[in-house]
């Protein structure tokens, strides 16, 4: 296995673009069990990033550290050029650090107006909150007809999209998803990926934690592979979906 | 006769069970929010006896001027306790949280009793009795029963209409998703807590309008309390309200027809009774 510690998701970015996020050295764990082992990502800006690789890799864990639900034991995580120190995850979605974490994780008592009206809680997404209600509601239109339902009601795909949805209320500079197509029939899943396409066309840069390797590298610019807690490989999406490695391991062919 | 005296049991049970239901609110909403029972809740209401008995006698204010102090005061107060108290054991096993309130529920008493001895403090403020055909209720029974309606009205306003309402839903409903789009939920927790021991306090001043008290007053009305909130459903808003009233019932009706030490009994009856068929409650638990 390799050990690389210093890895760029997607090499072709120029110099001149600062990266959106990076993690540089990232050490953490639950308790007294280590699971991540210096990991360090970079995400350019305007890109959508595929995080793939075995259960159990550190995957979800990455994505607590960044968020700041599990504290570093070692590293550091950058946002736009800033270190987030220990800021806590209200804060860092005020930055636009904005986590739709597995499982949806919704409001389920509340209506899905106000699970959209709660996602626009930042003071910057307060000020944006009238232009990207429009664009969440264009983009998932069956959200539109069940404002005043409560979010617990929706259908599993429904809640996925209300997920996505009050994440962009928040008006993300960078939006993380946690396992998007889990548990969704096949053409719901493929129809999220083409919302996630389309967010990245209007610029905003997502990174995407996916159990469906083919899937995520198929919409993905550039794509990270985890391994027992280290980057294992990364590169451009298409690369990857190419390498024999990644083929043999994820794709199973 | 019978009747009447039927009709008139009733009606002043419905009153008091209404105020017993704002301070089960109290105690469910802290429940309903951040999972901890909360075992200084008693106190609290006697706290909130003892702040409208004094601001009358001490500061000669009306009792309803006394009652905005109790309000505030009991806001501060439940804010103070949850960064003191409660704030280190909130992730913590239960067994904490209990032990951690009921460490708050002894120094309160410990403090009120050595300041006030534990003998029978008296209010009575008169408004005069109202007469509705057969029926003579106080007014002072009938102004509190009001305000606590007035109370659990505007906070079911505050929890449904407001900004900061839906954070203590959301909170309530999913804390985690609610610290990730960007809601600080320690400063909701903590308001959170300051509502419902505003409420206790509150209620304990109402109660305090009509009924002698002593500092061990509070003990008993958060056994009913309890009694309410398994009644209607631990964490639902609306089922502290009906067990309160159906307490209230209970408490007004059954001395018609027999002793009024059979009170207690049929009451924790009830409590055990619910729990054993229906421990969700009648209204069912709720966040």
């Amino acid at each position: 296995m390799t050990t690389t510690t210093t890895t760029a998701a997607a090499p072709a970015a120029p110099a001149a673009t600062a990266a959106v996020l990076e993690a540089h050295e990232v050490e953490t764990g639950y308790g007294g069990v280590q699971i991540l082992w210096g990991i360090s990502i970079v995400l350019a800006p305007g890109t959508l990033t595929a995080l793939v690789g075995a259960n159990g890799g550190g995957k979800t864990t990455l994505l607590r550290a960044i968020v700041g639900q599990l504290p570093l034991w070692r590293g550091a995580v950058t946002f736009d050029g800033a270190d987030l120190g220990r800021l806590p995850p209200h804060g860092r979605a005020a930055r636009g650090l904005v986590l739709v974490p597995e499982g949806r994780q919704l409001f389920a008592t509340m209506t899905v107006a106000e699970n959209l009206e709660l996602g626009a809680t930042p003071r910057r997404a307060r000020a944006a909150a009238r232009r990207n209600r429009e664009r969440v509601l264009e983009l998932f239109p069956r959200l539109g007809e069940r404002l005043r339902q409560r979010a617990g009601s929706l259908s599993g795909g429904e809640q996925q999209m209300l997920a996505v949805a009050r994440g962009i209320m928040a008006d993300p500079r960078l939006l993380i998803v946690d396992e998007l197509s889990m548990g969704l029939a096949p053409l719901l899943a493929a129809s999220l990926f083409a919302a996630m396409r389309r967010l990245r066309d209007g610029g905003l840069s997502i990174l995407l934690v996916e159990q469906n390797v083919q899937l995520a590298l198929a919409v993905s610019d550039a794509a990270i592979v985890m391994e027992s807690g280290r980057v294992a490989r990364s590169g451009s999406a298409a690369d990857l979906a190419g390498d024999d490695g990644v083929r043999k391991s994820y794709l199973g062919v | 006769m019978w009747s009447e005296t039927l009709l008139a049991s009733t009606v002043d049970g419905l009153l008091i069970g209404v105020v017993y239901g704002l301070a089960a609110l109290g105690l469910t909403l802290i429940f309903g929010v951040m999972n901890v029972v909360n075992l200084a809740h008693g106190p609290t209401m006697t706290l909130g006896m003892f702040g409208i008995y004094l601001s009358a006698t001490k500061l000669g204010l009306h009792p309803f001027a006394g009652l905005v102090l109790v309000a505030a005061g009991g806001l501060l107060l439940g804010v103070g306790i949850y960064v003191v108290a409660v704030k280190r054991v909130i992730d913590a096993p239960h067994l904490a949280s209990l032990l951690a309130t009921f460490s708050v529920n002894l120094m309160i008493v410990g403090v009120a009793t050595a300041i006030f001895s534990t003998s029978f403090r008296n209010l009575s403020h008169d408004l005069g009795v109202l007469r509705a055909g057969p029926i003579a209720v106080p007014g002072t029974r009938v102004a509190a029963a009001l305000l606590a309606v007035a109370v659990a009205a505007a906070l079911q306003v505050f929890l449904t209409r407001t900004r900061l309402g839906k954070y203590v839903r959301a909170v309530a409903a999913n804390r985690a998703a609610a610290e990730l789009v960007g809601i600080p939920s320690a400063r909701v927790l903590a308001l959170s807590f300051g509502i419902g021991t505003m409420l206790a306090a509150t209620a304990g001043g109402l109660i305090a309008l009509s009924l002698p008290f002593t500092v061990l007053s509070g003990g008993v009305y958060e056994l009913k309390s309890f009694v309410i909130v398994v009644l209607g459903g631990l964490g639902n808003p609306l089922g502290a309200l009906v067990g309160g009233v159906v307490l209230g019932l209970i408490e007004g009706i059954v001395p018609v027809f027999a002793r009024a030490t059979w009170v207690p009994v049929l009451e924790y009856g009830l409590f055990v009774l619910i729990l054993l068929v229906r421990p969700s409650g009648l209204l069912g638990g709720g966040r």
